[in-house]
């Protein structure tokens, strides 16, 4: 499962996509927006067309690097507010080690190739900020 | 010819835009294209740096020659995924 959505992610749709009869291993990995000072929502900006090949792109790596048995990468599109979860990365393979490092890959590579920019959405409201 | 212009994040709050047409001459390269672009947006020159150029959804080099119809996206470092 590849996909960019602005709906909310099934973090047990994304797990169940990944499950496999010859894996020992799932791997979820979630990304949530955390409530850095004044800081309310984050909103996601996504080039989408080439963030889905990048992605799927991604997940063929994975599996040839890791030897991994199946990987999900699913990212929100849009505002996700504190607390909301902004990426999910399930996944599965015949061992914890390689699992764990497959996921954990995906994730640096997702920050550091795919069309994704975030922007903060403060609390605080615009009178207040002008002031500061 | 006709190319098509994409822009996000902080070059699409400099352009006030999120897409635009842009009209170029045959044989131009993305390289030229580019240094259009930032002639009429003097404020993405000192994004020049780390700009990343994608034509038709892939980054290519700044030397590629462009054709009609093609969509140019202008891309800031990225950075998705979890704070």
């Amino acid at each position: 499962m590849i996909d960019v959505r602005r709906a909310r992610i099934d973090l047990e749709a994304v797990l169940d996509s990944v499950r496999r009869d010859d894996a020992g291993a799932i791997v979820l990995f979630v990304g949530t927006v955390r409530s850095d000072e004044g800081i309310r929502a984050l909103d996601y900006e996504v080039y989408r067309p080439m963030a889905i090949k990048s992605l799927t792109a991604l997940a063929e790596q994975a599996k040839e690097k890791f030897g991994i048995a199946a990987m999900s990468i699913v990212h929100r599109l849009g505002r996700v507010p504190v607390g909301g979860d902004s990426v999910a990365i399930a996944c599965s393979g015949g061992h914890r080690a390689e699992t764990f490092a497959a996921c954990e890959w995906v994730m640096d590579e997702v920050k550091r190739i795919v069309p994704i920019w975030k922007t903060d959405v403060e609390g605080r409201p615009k009178s207040v900020r002008g002031r500061r | 010819m006709q190319i098509r212009l994409r822009l996000f994040a902080t070059y699409r709050e400099i352009v006030g835009s999120r897409g635009l047409t842009w009209s170029a001459r045959d044989g131009i390269t993305l390289r030229e294209l580019v240094d259009g672009i930032v002639a009429k947006y003097p404020r993405l020159a000192d994004h020049r740096g780390s700009m990343l150029l994608a034509v038709n959804e892939a980054i290519v080099s700044p030397e590629r020659v462009l054709n009609d119809g093609d969509e140019v996206a202008l891309l800031p470092p990225v950075s998705g995924g979890a704070r």
